[in-house]
């Protein structure tokens, strides 16, 4: 498991360009971000002009990873180590990153220029560069500090950005993310606390080689693991989440569920895999939370009126399929061909996940603008009116639902053939009906679209491109699926 | 030029149907004429082909690959069945010149009525006419449940309540003989690996279960041809169509039946096996029962059309016993048939004239009655075997038997022939007691005279083999003329002895009320289940819904707890660490 | 515990008042529903650990506790009573949210099995680092206040209080990294990045609290948790 997140020594030397691309990476976004403040776009291609050296940035990360195999970056401040590490996956991390952010930077103008959101709006701009930088910091670090700073000051930035629009339901709901997501890290901190103090350093690979099985890796993990689940909102620890999308403007939403709340999920995952090489007992219980996860978050988009949380449910079961790969990758006795093909799910399945679900929140933020609607029954009969947004919505659940040819059929299908090979039934059981509910809450939704009787006389035409970003990232989903040699190829490099 | 033909005679009638249907929905109702010239010539092209010669055509683009052939058989099958399209539709034109008016002012239903037989007309034609030149199985099929389809039409055009009677016990009958008719092709077609006639023939030949084949088939045609038992739509369609499409009905689409046999069965082969010649027993009783029966059961009808159509069940009856003969003696079939087509091409153009003949005793022309009614007789007394065509006709069946020594089924078929004077003098004296004055349509009377001198000199214009039909030799006519007396005589005396006894007459369609009462009795268990199943079936899904709102409630009280969560997600989160601290501890000191 | 209790009568006097005074004034300030003193409390907790942190030897964490935690946050806590800076809206004087006695009983039970857990992890770290007794009142005062806060936190409905409760929660584990680490650059370095993020915390959260008291009224202060919150 170590190996595979690229936490060891002994790679090469970066070459100054992959420095630049480095600092461009990271430092880009928050920059632009500060200049949007000042001068807010009111137009897609100023957005698309910068984003063009962002995602150049990645890129070139991407062939230096090519041609170099995983890098390391040092630095000793004040006899602080920090590290940086770049490996397939936090490549691929990355580019996620950078693309589903661009979309949602090229998506706000227009949405901005419609909902006329107010003065509080230029603030978007630079929350959206903190978050995307210090998404961009989470992937790439490699010590507790760093992974630290980065998280809390993402997890300020999205707060921000969720209370944006100002109502008093988004900031109770806010409020509540707020004090919830810093006390989560405090709990963290005090998990850290323990590794500090017991021994006494904060690198990653310098601690996957001292850590040893005992009473304070345990507490250490059991701190680490609670602030992390109430921050990546785990069952039962999501409940927050819902309202807080419930009255968040559209690209912010796309941008928290498909990725800060994944943010926290990779760092889980990174620490328990150095902190518990061989615990029985913790993945499992993760992944029985898993399952209700999975059930209880189909059911709440189910039942659901309003569009939005359902979306923002489907997030929760959506985590739940993640929860549940959690004793193939971190159990004992599991064997290394099942370890492997639950990796490859895994990452597949939160990449697949956040194309899809950025692109969900899209449409449906594209549907509740243009109705002025924000339950399933105000977009009765939408069907007619907005077909591409219905359209973008179904190729998105295509993918959530797990259906061939998309990412989310091709990430199932590893995690089943992994879930059988180590005879996990229980597991299989909840991906199953997670489909089933997953295809309920879907169906239920179209079914609403396709009523004709729908009274609405008007409808607020949307801004050139909107609906094609969001068609861009779902089919994006469906590409992953079809091309998923690409993402496995970097995944399966991790370490080599 | 004959293949121009051949397709022009296909295409004729479907462009005709076509072009109705275009007018019908473009052209303003109120000028629109159902029974134009284009309408009239839609058997034209078809009749023309029949005089064209022996033509053979293969196409194998056409469904399964088609296979048509105009023989020496069909050839004047094509001809006779042509000619009384053309006939019957020239009299259409005249017969429904008064509905055509009142379509003209404005009467929506009667638009509709007609606009509805004008476009099934051609179609039934265009399925006869293929029925009769295909040689391969799907078109036989396809023309002949074109035929019976489209022909629905022309027996419910009326709309009246015995109208609908009619045309119910038409079509279900008509579904249970394509269903037959279907079964027997698909499985002699299937067990011989063959897609034409021939193949279906040789096939019930050699095959093991030929014979039951070969039932299935001769039933699911004998429902067209009338056979004893399938035979009620006959008189229940007939009264109720009108004259021209009861003459159609009656002289060519019945035919098809028995075209139809005479296509699958392997008639006068040789090699002939023991069940297939018992099925042959067993066809020339019913035949010779159906032309008996009808015949006594007929005399007593009050309806002109459905005397008649007993009539023609009493003849179908006769051409039963004929075919069946090709099965008991194969050797006589190459002599008899010739025989049998003559049979049919007079019995439908006499039968076909008869039905024109109760529409102009219905509306009769302002001429002399001593002009009108021997007129109508003509056609009867010709059925009768007295004179000109039908004398021919009753020769060349039976010089055949005479030379193949059948002396019986000749007595038998007198005999017959007495009932069949019998009906037609019923029906001249019932259409004496229903004439009604009103001056009839030129193109009525015109097409009625047409068909009675083309009835009379069948043997003429006929295109059969040279030299298969000849002149009785004068010291045969005695036998052939008594039975037309001693029908008259025997009517006449019935009519005396009955005349102080007042008969009502038994119900037209006879076994039809047996049958609908058998099939009553039998249904009513069925609908006593059928609406325990309905309540039972709403009971569920009463249930089932009270169910689904009780589990829906209880799932969205259960949901609620998600607030409970939403409010304790930090006391949440200090118990999952403390159970996760536990756990890992636990495990670690074991 | 017993050693704890030693070490507290064997050593200085001044680190125990220091301790005695810190759990003191923030239990007082976590569980008072009198808004302003507790308030008043926070700050006077905030001096006493910037004491401890020049008394830890930790000038710069002194420093940064004297700026962030007394000169930034104690104000946003004032601003968010609506003392500085007064607007429209009336500024708050108590809680008046009740809780069920169940929910209380379900808290302090977990506060105390939290209280346990810590306690037992510092302790497997101390046994093992090198002895330095001088730190475990101190310790023993951080233990104390991280459970008792996170307690108070799973507790309190009022928004006000609970942000109080996040500020001495975040107290209380910085007392305690620095107990178990010691006073190295990286504890500082967690440290201060720390009361940086509680700083912006506080700030964005008084920011809130006024804005929804402006807004709503005092009402949807407590409302966390109401099932009708979730049908707006």
């Amino acid at each position: 498991m170590i190996w595979r997140f690229g936490l060891f020594d002994g790679t090469f030397e970066p070459l100054a360009s992959t420095h630049w691309a480095l600092v461009a990476a990271l430092g880009l976004p928050l920059l632009l971000g500060m200049l949007a403040a000042r001068l807010p776009p009111r137009q897609a291609w100023p957005v698309l002009l910068a984003s063009v050296p962002v995602l150049a940035s990645g890129l070139m990360l991407l062939s230096a990873y090519d041609q170099a195999g995983p890098l390391r970056w040092q630095w000793d401040i004040a006899g602080i180590q920090l590290s940086l590490r770049l490996n397939g996956l936090s490549v691929l991390m990355l580019l996620m990153t950078q693309v589903i952010g661009v979309a949602a930077a090229l998506y706000t103008p227009g949405y901005l220029r419609l909902s006329e959101p107010g003065p509080l709006s230029r603030w978007l701009w630079p929350l959206m560069g903190v978050v995307l930088s210090t998404l961009s910091l989470i992937w790439l670090a490699t010590d507790l500090l760093t992974l630290y700073a980065a998280l809390e000051l993402m997890g300020l930035a999205a707060v921000g950005m969720l209370m944006l629009s100002a109502k008093a339901s988004a900031l109770v709901a806010g409020m509540r993310y707020l004090l919830l997501a810093l006390v989560g890290s405090l709990t963290y901190l005090l998990g850290v606390a323990l590794i500090l103090g017991h021994w006494g350093r904060l690198d990653l690979p310098g601690l996957a080689e001292v850590v040893e099985p005992g009473p304070v890796a345990w507490f250490a993990a059991a701190l680490i693991g609670a602030g992390l689940a109430l921050k990546a909102a785990l069952f039962p620890l999501h409940a927050w989440l819902t309202p807080v999308h419930e009255s968040a403007w559209t690209p912010v939403s796309a941008l928290h569920a498909a990725l800060v709340v994944k943010a926290s999920l990779f760092i889980l995952l990174q620490l328990w895999s150095i902190l518990l090489p061989d615990a029985f007992y913790a993945p499992r219980v993760i992944a029985w939370l898993g399952m209700l996860a999975i059930v209880w978050g189909g059911l709440l988009a189910w039942r659901t009126d309003s569009l939005k949380t359902l979306v923002a449910s489907s997030t929760v079961a959506q985590l739940g399929y993640l929860m549940v790969v959690f004793p193939l990758l971190l159990g004992p006795d599991v064997a290394p061909l099942s370890r492997a093909l639950a990796w490859d799910g895994f990452w597949l399945q939160l990449i697949g996940h956040a194309f899809a679900k950025a692109a969900m929140f899209m449409a449906a933020g594209n549907l509740m603008l243009a109705t002025g609607e924000s339950t399933l029954k105000g977009v009765a009969g939408t069907s007619r009116r907005m077909p591409l947004s219905l359209l973008v919505l179904g190729v998105a659940a295509v993918t959530l639902m797990g259906l061939p040819p998309s990412a989310g059929f091709t990430a199932k299908w590893l995690l089943l053939d992994a879930m059988v090979r180590s005879q996990q039934w229980w597991a299989i059981a909840a991906l199953l009906i997670g489909s089933l509910l997953t295809a309920a809450y879907v169906f239920r939704l179209f079914r609403y679209s396709f009523y004709e009787s729908a009274p609405h006389h008007h409808y607020q035409p949307l801004a050139p491109g909107m609906d094609l970003i969001a068609l861009t990232l779902a089919l994006a989903a469906f590409a992953l699926g079809l091309l998923a040699h690409f993402p496995l190829t970097l995944l399966h490099g991790g370490g080599a | 030029m004959m293949s121009l033909l051949l397709v022009l005679s296909l295409l004729w009638p479907l462009g005709v149907a076509m072009l109705v249907a275009w007018q019908v929905y473009r052209a303003p109702a109120g000028r629109h004429d159902y029974f134009s010239w284009w309408w009239l010539s839609a058997a034209w092209p078809a009749l023309l082909l029949a005089y064209g010669g022996e033509v053979q055509w293969t196409i194998d683009v056409w469904m399964l690959g088609g296979e048509w052939e105009l023989n020496t058989l069909t050839r004047p099958w094509l001809a006779f069945t042509a000619l009384l399209w053309s006939l019957a539709a020239v009299h259409a034109r005249g017969y429904f010149a008064a509905e055509q008016s009142q379509a003209q002012s404005g009467d929506q239903a009667v638009q509709r009525r007609l606009a509805r037989l004008s476009l099934l007309w051609p179609l039934a034609l265009l399925g006869n006419v293929m029925l009769i030149i295909a040689q391969d199985i799907a078109s036989f099929y396809l023309g002949f449940a074109l035929m019976t389809f489209a022909a629905y039409a022309l027996v419910v055009h009326s709309g009246t309540d015995k109208a609908r009677l009619g045309a119910k016990a038409y079509i279900i009958l008509a579904i249970v003989g394509e269903g037959l008719i279907l079964g027997g092709f698909l499985w002699s077609a299937g067990e011989a690996d063959t897609l034409t006639l021939q193949g279906v023939r040789e096939s019930i030949l050699v095959a093991e279960h030929g014979a039951w084949m070969a039932a299935l088939l001769c039933l699911g045609f004998g429902v067209k041809a009338g056979v004893i038992g399938l035979h009620v739509w006959l008189p229940l369609a007939h009264p109720v169509a009108p004259a021209p499409a009861s003459a159609v009905l009656s002289g060519t689409m019945i035919k098809a039946g028995l075209l139809g046999w005479i296509s699958v069965l392997p008639l006068g082969e040789a090699g002939m096996s023991a069940p297939l010649t018992q099925l042959g027993q067993v066809m020339l009783v019913a035949g010779l029962a159906a032309a008996f029966l009808a015949a006594f059961y007929g005399v007593f009808q009050h309806h002109p059309k459905a005397v008649l159509a007993y009539s023609s069940i009493s003849q179908m009856g006769m051409l039963t016993a004929l075919v069946a003969m090709g099965l008991v003696a194969p050797d006589a079939w190459s002599i008899l048939w010739p025989g049998v087509v003559l049979f049919a091409a007079h019995h439908a153009l006499a039968k076909g004239t008869l039905f024109m003949g109760t529409s102009i005793s219905e509306h009769m022309p302002r001429w002399s009655l001593a002009l009108i009614w021997p007129l109508l007789a003509l056609p009867g007394i010709s059925l009768a075997g007295a004179i000109g065509a039908g004398m021919v006709t009753k020769w060349a069946v039976k010089s055949p038997l005479y030379e193949m020594e059948h002396d019986t089924l000749i007595k038998l078929l007198s005999w017959a022939a007495v009932g069949t004077a019998a009906l037609v003098s019923v029906a001249l004296w019932r259409q004496w007691q229903q004439r009604q004055p009103g001056g009839s349509n030129g193109w009525q009377w015109g097409a009625w005279l047409v068909g009675i001198s083309a009835a009379l000199i069948t043997p003429l214009w006929l295109p059969l083999p040279a030299e298969s039909i000849t002149m009785p030799p004068l010291k045969e006519w005695l036998g052939i003329l008594w039975p037309l007396s001693v029908g008259i005589a025997l009517v006449a005396t019935g009519r005396l002895l009955l005349r102080f006894i007042n008969t009502a007459a038994p119900p037209a369609g006879d076994l039809w009320w047996l049958y609908a009462g058998v099939i009553a009795a039998g249904l009513g268990p069925v609908k006593r289940i059928n609406r325990g199943c309905s309540e039972l079936k709403t009971a569920c899904v009463v249930s089932c819904r009270q169910a689904e709102r009780s589990l829906m409630d209880a799932l969205t009280r259960m949901l609620e707890a998600e607030n409970w969560m939403r409010h304790h997600v930090s006391g949440l989160m200090m118990a999952l660490a403390l159970l996760l601290a536990v756990l890992l501890i636990w495990e670690g000191q074991r | 515990m017993i050693a704890f209790f030693e070490a507290i009568a064997a050593f200085d006097v001044i680190e125990v008042l220091l301790a005695l005074g810190l759990t003191g004034s923030a239990l007082v300030c976590l569980f008072d529903r009198h808004l302003v003193r507790a308030c008043y409390f926070f700050v006077f907790f905030a001096a006493a650990m910037t004491l401890a942190w020049w008394l830890l030897g930790a000038p710069w964490l002194a420093a940064a506790e004297l700026g962030l935690g007394l000169g930034l946050t104690g104000p946003c806590f004032f601003y968010a009573l609506g003392h500085v800076l007064p607007s429209a809206s009336s500024s708050l004087e108590r809680d008046t949210f009740s809780e069920p006695g169940s929910r209380v009983a379900m808290r302090v039970l977990l506060a105390l099995a939290w209280f346990g857990m810590v306690g037992a992890a510092i302790r497997t770290v101390i046994a093992d680092m090198a002895y330095s007794p001088l730190e475990h009142p101190l310790l023993l005062a951080g233990v104390v206040i991280a459970a008792s806060a996170l307690g108070a936190f799973a507790l309190h409905r009022h928004l006000l209080r609970r942000l109080l409760a996040f500020n001495l929660l975040g107290s209380g584990v910085f007392m305690l990294l620095a107990g178990v680490a010691g006073t190295s650059a990286a504890a500082q370095a967690f440290i201060s990045v720390g009361l940086v993020v509680a700083w912006l915390g506080t700030m964005l959260g008084a920011l809130l609290i006024r804005r929804l008291l402006h807004l709503e009224g005092v009402e949807a202060l407590g409302r966390d948790g109401n099932p009708k919150e979730s049908a707006i």
